[in-house]
């Protein structure tokens, strides 16, 4: 059942008539067990391809039950590595011989964040923060719910347990309110996405097919190359927040608040700020159970005040590398996290070495200069675009295209997008702010109940006529991670 | 619960409402469209169809009469040198459509004589003959040709347009009808704002198109007339189609059962076939081990099938100067009036014997109208 799929709209519905069926906060709890499991299911032809997701849940389970019964380092430590081998055997990573992986198919989709809720309630039960045990109907419900089991966003266990606890209250608003954000995300995967997909498709079938490649002259192919990345990461933005946009408006439906996992990110104004936008419960996972106990054990071996800000530095770099390795199974993983990885760690030294160079006062003064903000827009998104090209190539498609465009071809590339965008962006900006003056939102004749819905129609309609121009509905595409 | 139903009951409401406005104004500002007299998909980028599958697709309707009628079928070989527009003036007795769709096997070929049999009655379908242009393209497995990254695997052209404004159903065993072929007409009037809407769409985003996909503006005539392959073209070409046929030199048997079952199936309603071995440059069908297999397929299976009352076989092999051809495959714009009028010579020749066992029947009292 894709989420883009009119089933999934139909079986999203029935869910949150079933939910409101009844204030019983316990009916409610068996209906998401109900409906997480006919999701799941909707996945396989055969119960065999739920077995491995099935014993991984029961593994998770008994290790979380176990270390909040016996909560000791060496026990975290013996049931962490258990749950992370089981992961990496299970996602077959490229590395494992075939011999190890199991000789049947079965679903792949989720297990990454069953892992991180699974790690989330295994480090806090080390921790004695979970103090009450968790039920198997709560841990199935928390690590598989129907609407974050494809890719998330992460929520916490605790905002779990409080809202499982609170009754359904819906009122007319709120349930126009999240009509509006589920057309809203549709709008985003099935029209905004989906052109940019397409757009993407067909820049890149150019760029990486040799023939047409070789046709290119180099300022061509750089052009073709970065107007390739640009495209793929508006597709990837539009996709993903409009996943969001969508399980946020059912979970409101029935009775789940769901956090958010965007933050405008193409207002981020450095790369750090960027991962504080963009995939905020992920970033927010790797603060918390890598980033943070990482600094720690950095700081406890080098105690120097004057190393403090290079820590952090260094943390920055093995977090975001190993956040960017998570992305997939091959090598060219490893170089999109080594990315990320240097991304983020030349962005806190710039931040530590420009402080101590001009003085803190200095550097926010002017950090905060109007062209100062636009370049550091146009830098952090150049950086990424171009960084997520690993994500639609593989190794050798990666290694043709460095090869051809060279250093220099790759930096003129990188400060070329850069200005692009930083002129975009203030094109951009100029032209909402003289549309938000209009406020057109504000204006009683926009505000009835009988104009927003007619809204929502005219922005259905926008969907089905984009969907219908294209062959096949758009994949989520961060179900593949 | 009730707010939910409530919200979506306005919101049906007023998508009804904004949809048939919509309706209206498309209908006011554009007619409906049809495929014209003679369904013919080489103009289809003409009309609101724009695509040759979608043309085929929802232009059919007006096949269901008892007027005597010869569709073309084939693939972009068929729709360049076998004309609708230079085949109907050499047999003004019949109708001459072309249903041909680029880019077709013989699985797609088989789709559009579904197409076009189930918009037709019976007695339609026995005045219905299909003329089918034959080479080894067209003989591609449909695990080579339809499971492509750009549609759901195994959808053929035809299957996206049964698919594409919900006529038909996904089903495990393939497509299923969702709106009965009878109201085919009625639906197509139903979408007709989606119609305008992609239309005005590609018009206004054509040259961005193009420029993007780095497509290169169509050739004239002209300069078709006057194009020489070199050897360095050539050999490009013959890897192209080993690529496109699925990295193979052999054609599978099955195929060529799927053209057999074809046949019986229009023989079987009443209708006629012309089944047209479609020539190659001498040079592709010389270099190509994919022809040769082929040629080994096609030999007996053509033998059987023009043994078989109502089947007639064209042979135009021998039509195979590499001067006459614009590419690996197509016809030069001056070779196409040539085919056209050799083609039609078996019509016609079809023609007279029909009519004269047409009249020995009525004579001896066994046809029956």
């Amino acid at each position: 059942m894709t989420l883009t799929s009119l089933g999934f709209v139909a079986f999203a519905l029935v869910v949150a008539l079933l939910s409101n069926a009844s204030r019983s906060i316990e009916w409610r709890s068996w209906v998401l067990l109900a409906a997480n499991g006919a999701f799941i299911a909707s996945y396989v032809d055969r119960p065999l391809h739920l077995l491995p997701l099935a014993g991984f849940l029961a593994l998770c389970f008994a290790s979380i039950e176990f270390v909040r019964r016996r909560p000791s380092t060496p026990a975290l430590w013996a049931t962490l590595t258990l749950i992370v081998a089981s992961f990496i055997l299970l996602k077959k990573f490229s590395f494992l011989s075939e011999a190890w992986l199991l000789p049947f198919p079965y679903l792949l989709m989720g297990l990454s964040y069953v892992l991180f809720r699974a790690l989330h309630l295994l480090i806090d039960a080390r921790q004695g923060e979970l103090k009450e045990p968790v039920s198997p109907r709560d841990f199935f419900n928390y690590t598989c719910n129907f609407l974050t089991f494809t890719a998330g966003p992460i929520q916490r266990f605790e905002a779990y347990r409080a809202q499982r606890q609170q009754p359904l209250m819906l009122d007319e608003s709120r349930v126009l309110r999240a009509f509006s954000r589920v057309i809203l995300g549709f709008l985003k995967v099935a029209a905004v996405s989906a052109v940019f997909d397409n757009l993407f498709q067909t820049v890149s079938g150019r760029l990486l097919d040799a023939h047409a490649a070789a046709a290119f002259s180099l300022p061509a192919f750089a052009l073709t190359f970065v107007t390739a990345a640009v495209c793929y990461t508006v597709y990837l933005y539009y996709n993903f927040s409009g996943y969001v946009d969508i399980v946020v408006g059912v979970g409101w439906l029935c009775g789940q608040d769901l956090p958010e996992n965007f933050n405008h990110p193409f207002l981020a104004r450095s790369f750090l700020d960027f991962w504080s936008r963009w995939h905020m419960t992920l970033s927010d996972w790797f603060k918390t159970y890598v980033f943070n106990p990482l600094l720690k054990v950095l700081a406890a071996r080098f105690r120097s005040p004057k190393a403090g800000p290079y820590l952090a530095v260094a943390a920055f770099f093995i977090t975001f590398t190993i956040m960017g390795v998570w992305h997939g199974t091959t090598s060219v993983f490893v170089i999109y996290g080594l990315i990320l990885g240097a991304g983020a760690s030349i962005n806190k030294l710039w931040q530590v070495l420009a402080g101590q160079r001009l003085g803190k006062k200095r550097y926010k003064a002017l950090a905060e200069k109007q062209i100062a903000i636009y370049v550091s827009r146009g830098l952090t998104l150049a950086y990424f675009a171009l960084a997520l090209t690993c994500l639609w190539v593989d190794l050798t498609q990666l290694l043709v295209i460095a090869g051809r465009l060279g250093a220099l071809g790759a930096v003129a590339c990188y400060f070329g997008l850069a200005l692009a965008a930083a002129a975009g962006f203030f094109a951009w900006d100029s032209l909402a702010g003289r549309l938000a003056r209009l406020q057109l939102g504000e204006r009683a004749a926009f505000r009835g109940i009988t104009a927003q819905n007619l809204g929502l129609a005219l922005q259905i309609l926008l969907i089905v006529t984009v969907a219908s121009f294209f062959h096949k509905a758009p994949e989520f595409v961060y179900r593949a991670f | 619960m009730k707010l939910i139903a409530v919200q979506v009951a306005r919101l049906l409401a007023a998508l009804l409402g904004v949809y048939a406005l919509l309706l209206l104004v498309c209908l006011v500002l554009v007619p409906l469209g049809s495929g014209g007299n003679r369904l013919d998909t080489a103009r289809a980028g003409s009309t609101l169809f724009i695509t040759e599958p979608k043309y085929a697709f929802m232009a059919r309707s007006q096949l269901n009469t008892t007027t005597d009628k010869v569709i073309l079928l084939g693939a972009s070989n068929v729709l360049v040198g076998l004309r609708q527009d230079q085949i109907q003036p050499h047999v003004p007795q019949l109708e001459v459509h072309s249903l041909a769709v680029s880019g077709s096997n013989i699985t797609q070929v088989g789709q559009v004589v579904d197409l076009v049999r189930e918009v037709q009655s019976p007695a339609a379908r026995a005045h219905t003959s299909y003329v089918i242009g034959l080479w080894y393209g067209l003989f591609a497995e449909d695990r080579a040709r339809w499971h492509t990254p750009d549609r759901v695997a195994g959808d053929t052209d035809i299957d996206i347009e049964r698919y594409r404004y919900g006529f038909y159903r996904r089903t495990p065993n393939g497509p299923v009808p969702l709106l009965p072929p009878r109201y085919l007409q009625a639906g197509t009037a139903l979408v007709h704002p989606y119609l305008v809407l992609d239309r005005a769409t590609r018009d206004v985003t054509k040259s961005m198109r193009s420029f993007i996909s780095g497509k290169s503006a169509p050739t004239t005539d002209e300069e078709r007339n006057a194009i020489v392959l070199s050897k360095a073209q050539q050999d490009q070409y013959l890897s192209f189609w080993h690529d496109y046929m699925g990295s193979t030199d052999e054609l599978k048997e099955a195929q060529f059962q799927t053209l057999r079952r074809i046949v019986d199936q229009i023989v079987s309603a009443g209708g006629e076939v012309v089944l047209v071995d479609l020539p190659l440059p001498a040079w592709h069908s010389q270099r190509s081990p994919l022809w040769r297999s082929y040629a080994s397929h096609m030999e007996p299976t053509l033998a059987d099938l023009q043994k078989r009352p109502g089947v007639v076989v064209v042979r135009m092999g021998d039509d195979n100067r590499d001067d006459d051809f614009g590419d690996e495959v197509h016809p030069k714009p001056r070779v196409a009036p040539r085919w056209a009028a050799r083609l039609a010579k078996t019509l016609n020749a079809e023609g007279d014997a029909r009519q004269a066992n047409f009249a020995r029947d009525s004579v001896s009292g066994l046809h029956v109208e």
